[in-house]
């Protein structure tokens, strides 16, 4: 799955498990997930809604590097490929 | 600075309050909490009255004479509770723990306890000794447990230090990254969560008792996310120092694509399965906490159990 279909299903995803009203339209690669609305627990709803879409999943030790859009979309890219 | 102040007043009494029951011996130490128990439940009124309260709402009691010696009884348990797992580094070793806890473990849960490489997601409540239980089960697998720090940084630190063993780590709240937790549990640790406190009004809203509470939504999302197998248990005292570990059988949620469905099954289960071993053992349960509070009203209603309390705000734009 190549990196701009990724970032179009993600944007969609987080979409539905942030907390924030975020304008996402204006979300870039390099945006930190933290400042999107995302504490621990919605975090794990958007897990969980990303292993539901992409059939992966995530490995703890993985997760510790992904702070930005543009490094969750790599994972995924790099997972799906 | 009033604060400051109390903080450390709160700590030196809880200091030489320790110094003191380390000095005495246990059976006296747990005789005088009794004794503190039953003063505090006349002069306490709030908490008295919310045990009450909590005992006849949930069906537990059928007259306020049997709640309140239900309630009083929880009192004293959680004064023992507190002398005896203070007292646990003591007498609650690796060599003695056998002649103290009787281990009643579903056959398949004592498998998955002794796969050093599995992780369990241990749920339980505050009923009978979870103290006691994290430090069994400590002899058994590594566990992590999640607390709420105390408001009194000195009194936090302090209870640390005093539960501190190898086996056992306590992060707080704030510290419980998922990364963290499900690291954890791929380390092959048990994950010990007391999931009856009342929750965030962003978690679910599920009855508890035939009342709606909300409750907390993290071990069921942790478990779908994780599929490590859920096992229910608490640990029962059933004499000075004795006490019997009750271990159910592995519970496992495949997820189905509906988080929130997946998420209501997974604590539904879990709430029956706490709310059994509380019919079985009134007096050991914590009355005095307030988990039934007001509900927020979600579009002008009060949120019907099941449904997500949070409403999602990133669809803003």
């Amino acid at each position: 799955m190549d990196q701009a279909t990724v970032a179009d299903q993600l944007k969609t995803l987080m979409r539905h498990s942030s907390r924030l009203p975020v304008d996402w339209d204006a979300v870039a690669l390099d945006s930190r997930i933290d400042s999107l609305g995302f504490d621990s627990l919605t975090i794990m709803d958007l897990i969980y809604e990303i292993q539901q879409a992409f059939h992966i999943e995530f490995d703890p030790d993985e997760m510790t590097a992904i702070q930005t859009v543009g490094d969750l979309v790599e994972f995924l890219a790099r997972k799906t490929g | 600075m009033i604060r400051r102040l109390r903080y450390r007043l709160e700590y030196l009494f809880a200091r030489s309050a320790m110094a003191l029951f380390d000095s005495l011996p246990l059976p006296f130490s747990v005789r005088v909490a009794e004794y503190g128990a039953d003063l505090y439940f006349l002069l306490g009124g709030m908490r008295r009255r919310t045990a009450i309260d909590n005992l006849l709402q949930a069906g537990l009691a059928s007259t306020p004479a049997e709640a309140r010696r239900i309630a009083r009884e929880s009192f004293r348990h959680f004064a023992r509770l507190v002398i005896e797992s203070f007292a646990s580094l003591r007498w609650l070793t690796d060599d003695s723990w056998p002649s103290h806890c009787t281990l009643d473990l579903h056959p398949d849960s004592r498998r998955l306890l002794e796969d050093p490489r599995q992780g369990l997601l241990l749920i339980s409540g505050h009923l009978g000794n979870w103290e006691v239980a994290a430090q069994v089960l400590s002899f058994l697998k590594p566990v992590l447990g999640i607390i709420r720090p105390m408001d009194n940084p000195h009194i936090d630190a302090l209870m640390r230090w005093r539960t501190n063993r190898p086996g056992i780590k306590v992060i707080s709240k704030r510290e419980a990254h998922p990364a963290a937790l499900m690291g954890a549990l791929k380390q092959g640790h048990i994950l010990a969560l007391l999931t009856d406190q009342h929750a965030s009004r962003d978690d679910t809203v599920l009855p508890f008792f035939g009342r709606p509470a909300y409750t907390h939504t993290s071990p069921a999302l942790l478990h779908l996310i994780t599929r490590t197998p859920i096992i229910f248990g608490y640990c029962e005292r059933t004499g000075p120092c004795q006490y019997t570990l009750h271990v159910e059988e592995p519970l496992v949620f495949p997820p189905t694509g509906n988080r929130q469905a997946d998420i209501v099954r997974v604590l539904s289960t879990l709430t029956g399965r706490l709310e059994a071993a509380i019919r079985r053992h009134p007096e050991q349960y914590l009355w005095g906490h307030r988990r039934w509070k007001k509900l927020r009203p979600m579009n002008g209603h009060p949120p019907t159990p099941g449904e997500p309390v949070a409403q999602p705000a990133g669809n803003a734009k």
